[in-house]
């Protein structure tokens, strides 16, 4: 627990004094609240601001990805070290997990509170809004793994920003309130953050108490996990070499 | 009796050979190899005159008095075509002072990361206080500090984080981290950057970082891995004097450098590995003493200048 703690504790002071991962997970996010916040409050869109809300989550959760992918890449030096250590893969890699869903829980705050500042009105009542944390939470375990899998096929830092926008996209894309296509809507079935998406816009519309929900939340889980769980067994064989 | 004597030659350097036919009067060209000497010995010394030699082979020098605190056996590794470490047998005593000295490439760097089990050997074995690095591999790391080569730091954590981390991850008390963070900052003259973060300091303050991180778990042995290349002269002789310190504390050291008189300064024995090869092997001075040196440094390229006349 010793050691699970102090890179913990590592791993969140690089949140705050890490300028890339300062700006990628607490500014970037507040920066695309801001500027979606004012473009779609315009009555003219027809777009209710309470259906951009749970994708501006969605997309501070995803950028994830992008600095886990940076930040494993360019730490290899430092993990050889870490490795001659009687620190586990276990504690080095839950360390990842634990302060990345921090991290995700912060984003969450951070979107919610400026949205709110800026007119969004949630229909659910508090207790609703805080399922959000731990539902996005969870999701931010998909993040760690993408993120995992694509340090173990980047060779240096700039790689790894670069390929994890094949993981981005998609599902900025497909996954949140872009308009969709019948065709495209299929294929947002197979993009995780479709289910955090539908999910936070149920919690956000106090509509939260059905199976759809349940349905969301067991997929976001399952997907989740699955993702974290190929990532470091990838990165654990092919990456930390 | 001949392949006896024989196998006998087979066990001395090169240099051994020639010292041991000069003793027995018999003229060798300085251009023949190893092999052609040993036949041309074979033929004309006995047994016994080989067991007179002042010049014990390798094999017989491998241990001294004392308990081993590591012991490696045919260490072969092997990088696809190329051979980085080549049958390596050594013990080093504990409490004990060892540098391992080579020309660049030789396959110091790739021993030390075998033994603290960063990289797995292609063959042989490597025990380090009872535990097989392979196979034991978690206890083993309880008990080792590595130095490495390049300065391994978190740049956005100050110097007292960063050694407090590698405490930590060594379950060492927040008071006896506390402790030696005050007494190694002191020690080392970083104290006054101490609260800086790591990304802002010098190569040498780095370095002083690496040795220190290295040292907070108050390892039984430790692998410092030229911990003092890019130091000023000044900090580098701080640097030895600290790492003299640790022989008073009785731990086993094993130190790689290219500064051949921090070795001389510092050593208790020295090992000199050439092509993977141990070469050489003993006290600075019963080295300085066979090959007629006045320093370790005319030792050191008498072994392998071979190597630098190469240009390799």
């Amino acid at each position: 627990m010793q050691a699970l703690g102090a890179l913990v504790s590592v791993e969140l002071k690089k949140l705050v004094r890490h300028p890339v991962n300062l700006f990628m997970n607490l500014l970037f996010p507040a920066l695309l609240t801001a500027v979606f916040m004012f473009t779609f409050s315009d009555p003219e869109l027809g777009m209710s601001i309470n259906s951009v809300v749970p994708g501006l989550v969605v997309y501070a959760v995803i950028f994830l990805i992008m600095t886990v992918a940076q930040s494993f890449s360019s730490e290899r030096k430092l993990l050889r070290r870490l490795n001659t250590t009687p620190m586990t893969s276990t504690e080095f890699i839950g360390s990842h997990i634990i302060s990345n869903m921090i991290i995700a829980i912060v984003q969450v705050v951070l979107v919610l509170v400026l949205a709110y500042l800026l007119g969004f009105r949630p229909e659910s009542s508090f207790e609703g809004i805080i399922i959000a944390l731990p539902v996005t939470a969870i999701f931010a375990l998909s993040s760690v793994g993408l993120g995992l899998i694509t340090a173990t096929v980047s060779k240096n830092p700039e790689m790894g920003v670069g390929l994890s926008f094949l993981f981005i996209l998609p599902q900025m894309f497909f996954g949140t309130f872009m308009p969709l296509s019948s065709s495209t809507q299929e294929i947002a079935k197979f993009i995780p953050s479709h289910y955090l998406f539908d999910a936070l816009k149920m919690i956000f519309e106090g509509n939260w108490m059905n199976t759809n929900f349940l349905l969301d939340l067991t997929v976001i889980s399952i997907v989740s996990i699955t993702i974290v769980v190929i990532g470091i067994l990838l990165f654990e064989k092919y990456g930390s070499e | 009796m001949s392949s006896d004597i024989k196998s006998a030659l087979e066990k001395f350097t090169r240099k051994a050979l020639l010292e041991v036919a000069k003793q027995n009067n018999i003229n060798i060209p300085t251009n023949w190899s190893k092999s052609l000497i040993i036949e041309l010995l074979a033929l004309n010394v006995s047994i016994d005159n080989i067991q007179k030699t002042k010049i014990k082979p390798l094999e017989a020098r491998m241990k001294t008095e004392g308990e081993s605190a590591i012991i490696i056996r045919d260490l072969v590794k092997k990088f696809e075509d190329v051979t980085a470490v080549d049958n390596l047998n050594l013990e080093i005593m504990e409490g004990e002072l060892f540098s391992l000295l080579g020309p660049n490439g030789a396959g110091k760097t790739t021993t030390i990361n075998i033994l603290n089990g960063i990289i797995k050997p292609t063959k042989g074995t490597a025990i380090i206080a009872g535990f097989d690095v392979t196979k034991n591999a978690a206890d083993v790391k309880k008990i080792i500090g590595v130095c490495p080569q390049e300065a391994a730091v978190f740049s956005f954590l100050n110097a007292r984080e960063n050694i407090e981390l590698f405490g930590n991850l060594h379950s060492v008390s927040k008071k006896e981290i506390k402790e030696r963070t005050d007494r190694f900052l002191e020690l080392l003259g970083l104290v006054d950057a101490s609260s800086r973060r790591a990304g802002g300091y010098s190569g040498g303050m780095l370095r002083k970082l690496n040795l220190i991180m290295a040292l907070i778990s108050d390892p039984k042995i430790a692998f410092l891995d030229e911990p003092t290349v890019g130091m000023d002269a000044r900090a580098r002789r701080k640097t030895w004097e600290f790492i003299g310190s640790l022989k008073s504390e009785n731990k086993t050291v094993i130190l790689t450098t290219h500064y051949i008189e921090e070795a001389e300064a510092l050593s208790d024995r020295v090992g000199i590995i050439d092509y993977g090869k141990l070469v050489e092997l003993g006290t600075p001075e019963e080295l300085m003493e066979r090959y007629g040196a006045k320093n370790l440094e005319e030792v050191f390229l008498n072994i392998t200048g071979r190597r630098i006349l190469e240009g390799i």
